[in-house]
């Protein structure tokens, strides 16, 4: 059974929960947060007032500099209150600005807080040209040695193209309330049918995207629980160790490798639940009720 | 004297049993009742105008014996006087529309309340009165006994004997009526079994069994989900704690069934301890088991709870926390509406619940228009009862707050905790509750109210908290309610003098009178905000039903 978890459940700030620039303060070392383009400067979308939405003054991304466990970090946060994260001309601008930033700067990291689905629809092309250039730029900052984290544990998970670029970054880290994956449920059921996936199946959306499933299945580096003090304990625990290799083809090789064998491996499954099974856990079932510790440990005891 | 009266019989109830039971002995009837055979059975025990109980609560229902009986055919059984608690499904209206019952005697229609109120307009059924429960409980034993009882129990054993498990509700109030005044007793069980876990009703209380094709419905009434709990929630919790139940030392309790209130039980193991609070308020409860109470338990904030009925998937927490909950030899809890009610009436120093309507006298209602649903129990607890006599700290302090130092009796403290605005913008604060209209309507003898005015002593709103113990007048009452009803038309119209000199005398209190920063009131304060949590605060013993889990 779980450890005793009375005095962690009364005392957790929710990191799912928080807005973006609650989590901001409650990541980076106390009062050393400096934002790039605060309320007062920066601008909101000019595409959303042409078709009469309401903006938001920072475009729902946060970016700044700041102290993380006493390491200089640069860092991007997503506001998934606002237009769930969709990510539009302006929001994908500041996210390139910062990531440049880094390769001229060098902090010890980047730390990017997905809780994005993606596009912003409304903005088209131009918001997937925004797309398109955040995973250039995070290759380009991790080319330059600078590693970027991603932290994925918001109400939005991180979908679509946020999606890619997450796993473009060096490494995530995931609570098991963090979704994450290429095409949303809601997109699935949609273009494929309900029988394909039911996006109301909140327990089977989680089993297939969800924290833990992408932890077992190694897509993400760290599972922590939804707190954002273990979001910020585990991040310093990353960075400490933490290089940023010269990119090669020979780890993509490799990488694709093992993403080729992992796909026939577990051809055919449609829920993390037969997966976990053909991965070698015991009880399947108990996955979704283990507490972070428990599911690092069984993790541990699986066979290679 | 008199002679005694020749033609009088003494025993009619008894020899009416007894012809009913021939009738039934006739037919090859014996104890048990094959499961396809109950509707010859409910005919030939059951006579026209018969008053007859059907068990059913909010919680446990008799289903199998009320869709039997609504099959039955009304050649042979009409104009049946029903006496039940809640007319809950559909097969008790029914009974109705299709001419086998005339008359209803009840506490709470929930659900069918709308088809009720056609009902009644096309005077297909007379009401004879809405009760709370422990008056329909009372007249049982006074002038409403049944003929017949259709109950609901877990199992039987061969004998006859029933084992309610944890959701025993009515059960007793109603065959103690029966069985006791000459009536038949009638059970629907889930299952029999060689050895029941414990014996809740004797057999030979009990005439009929049978066991019923699908286990009886149980509704999981009092799960509230942390998740839907909002910030204003939260804000409305924390001035309850500080501004109510801190200030009179609130010991022993009831609470509604709310997000409001499910809010105040998720922050007795965080605002309230912090507060020192932990021991000193909420120890004693007369509660049905909360799933969001098992922080405040877990945390040692609670000492003891009687329960008027179960909750689904709570049964084996229960049962590993018997310090707390009421169980039986067996482990599993008892639970007893009647003697519930009783203890949240009498023996309880406060009730809070919310409430849809509240009226410039503080007159409270849930009633809507097109629909009779009466209030089940919460006019008992949320009333302070003038029989009372014993004494505590926040009873005579309640109580010296209204009558002054020599007051020669204390109050309980009934608190509605309500936003000024509910769904779809409705404003909650009114000039008149709809109950008159529906009084009009319905050709009632009274308004449906639920909580009178004068039984009220606090509301709570977002926008702070009004002591209407405090108030010396009319006036100041209709100012102090005025003065906490935000941004409605009631509100917008108070006389912003008079509110801040109520505000001054302590009448009326925001947040910041309380000392409490709005800025910390966030969903953070929660002990927990799933039903995930409350299960790993439970250490597992929670199992939620299907429709509360995400995974």
């Amino acid at each position: 059974m779980n450890a005793p978890v009375h005095t962690q459940l009364a005392l957790r700030h929710s990191y799912f929960e928080a807005s973006a620039r609650s989590r901001v303060a409650q990541l980076l070392d106390a009062g050393s947060f400096r934002e790039f383009l605060p309320p007062e400067v920066s601008q909101p979308s000019p595409h959303l007032a042409v078709l009469g939405i309401p903006g938001a003054f920072d475009d729902g991304v946060i970016v700044g500099s700041g102290q993380l466990g006493g390491k200089p970090v640069l860092l991007i946060a997503q506001e998934g209150q606002f237009m769930g994260g969709a990510v539009g001309e302006i929001h994908g601008a500041k996210i390139v600005g910062l990531l440049r930033r880094a390769i001229v700067e060098r902090p010890a990291a980047v730390v990017f807080m997905v809780d994005s689905g993606g596009v912003r629809l409304h903005e088209a092309n131009a918001g997937l040209i925004a797309i398109s250039e955040i995973m250039r730029a995070v290759l380009d900052t991790r080319a330059a040695g600078v590693p970027v984290i991603a932290l994925v544990g918001g109400s939005c998970g991180a979908f679509g193209g946020m999606g890619i670029v997450s796993r473009l970054c060096s490494a995530i880290v995931m609570s098991e309330e963090g979704r994450l994956a290429l095409s949303g449920p809601e997109v699935i059921e949609t273009v494929a049918g309900v029988e394909e996936f039911d996006s109301k199946d909140r327990a089977l959306v989680w089993r297939v995207t969800g924290g833990k499933h992408r932890y077992l299945t190694g897509d993400c580096a760290e599972l922590v629980e939804d707190d954002a003090a273990s979001f910020r304990q585990s991040t310093i625990d990353l960075l400490a160790g933490l290089t940023e290799p010269a990119p090669g083809s020979s780890a993509l090789r490799t990488e694709q490798k093992r993403l080729t064998q992992r796909r026939e491996r577990f051809a055919g499954m449609r829920d993390g639940l037969e997966v976990w099974a053909a991965m070698g856990m015991a009880r399947p079932a108990e996955v979704s009720l283990m507490d972070r510790d428990s599911l690092v440990a069984a993790k541990k005891g699986l066979p290679a | 004297m008199n002679a005694p009266n020749p033609i009088r019989a003494w025993d009619s109830r008894r020899q009416g049993r007894q012809r009913r039971l021939e009738r039934a002995a006739s037919l090859g009837f014996e104890r048990r009742i094959a499961t396809p055979r109950i509707k010859e059975l409910l005919e030939a025990v059951i006579e026209p105008r018969d008053r007859v109980c059907l068990e059913g609560n909010n919680q446990k229902q008799a289903d199998f014996l009320s869709e039997a009986l609504a099959d039955c055919n009304p050649e042979r059984l009409h104009d049946l006087h029903m006496v039940q608690s809640v007319l809950a499904l559909a097969s008790h209206v029914d009974l109705f529309e299709r001419g086998i019952a005339s008359k209803l005697d009840f506490s709470f229609s929930g659900p069918q309340g709308g088809r009720l109120a056609r009902l009644v307009q096309d005077r297909q059924i007379e009401i004879g009165a809405i009760h709370t429960y422990l008056e329909l409980f009372g007249r049982y034993f006074v002038d409403l006994t049944p003929n017949v009882c259709l109950i609901a129990a877990q199992a039987v054993d061969a004998a006859g004997n029933l084992y309610t498990g944890p959701n025993t509700e009515d059960t007793p109030a109603i065959v103690e009526a029966t069985a006791f005044k000459g009536g038949i007793v009638i059970a629907q069980v889930n299952e029999l079994v060689d050895k029941l876990p414990r014996v809740d009703v004797p057999a030979d209380w009990v005439d009929f069994y049978v066991v019923a094709p699908r286990p009886n419905y149980i509704e999981p009434l009092f799960t509230r989900d942390p998740a839907q709990i909002t910030d204003v929630q939260v804000l409305m919790a924390m001035m309850a704690l500080k501004g109510i139940y801190a200030e009179y030392g609130v010991k022993r309790l009831n609470h509604g069934i709310g997000f409001d209130t499910a809010a105040i039980e998720l922050l007795l193991p965080t605002y309230a301890t912090e507060l020192g609070l932990k021991g000193k308020i909420c120890t004693h409860w007369a509660l049905n088991p909360h799933p969001t109470l098992i922080p405040a338990i877990e945390s040692g904030c609670v000492e003891s709870i009687h329960s008027f009925g179960s909750e689904v998937g709570m049964e084996n927490y229960i049962a590993a926390r018997s310090d707390i909950f009421f169980t039986g030899a067996d482990g599993s809890m008892r639970s007893n509406r009647a003697f519930s009610q009783t203890a949240g009436l009498y023996a309880c120093d406060m009730f809070i619940g919310s409430t849809l309507q509240i009226d410039l006298a503080g007159n409270s209602s849930t009633a809507t228009l097109g629909r009779i649903t009466g209030f089940g129990g919460a006019p008992n607890m949320g009333s302070d009862p003038h029989g009372r006599r014993h004494a505590s700290p926040a009873w005579l302090k309640a109580g010296r707050e209204a009558g002054g130092p020599d007051a020669i009796r204390g109050r309980k403290l009934v608190v509605q905790m309500v936003e000024t605005f509910r769904e779809h913008m409705a404003p909650v604060f009114v000039e008149e509750l709809d109950a008159w209209k529906l009084k009009e309507s319905m050709g009632m003898d009274l308004p449906p109210i639920m909580i009178y005015g004068d039984d009220v002593t606090h509301i709570v709103t977002e926008e702070g908290i009004a002591n209407l113990l405090l108030c010396r007048t009319p006036e100041e009452r209709e100012q102090a309610i005025r003065g906490v009803a935000g941004f409605t038309p009631v509100g917008m119209a108070r006389d912003r003098k008079m509110v801040e000199q109520l505000r001054q005398r302590g009448i009326i209190r925001r947040a910041e009178d309380l000392g409490i920063d709005p800025r910390r009131a966030n969903r953070d304060l929660l002990a927990a905000r799933s039903v995930k949590d409350l299960v790993r605060w439970s250490g597992g013993l929670y199992a939620p039903p299907t429709r509360f889990r995400n995974w």
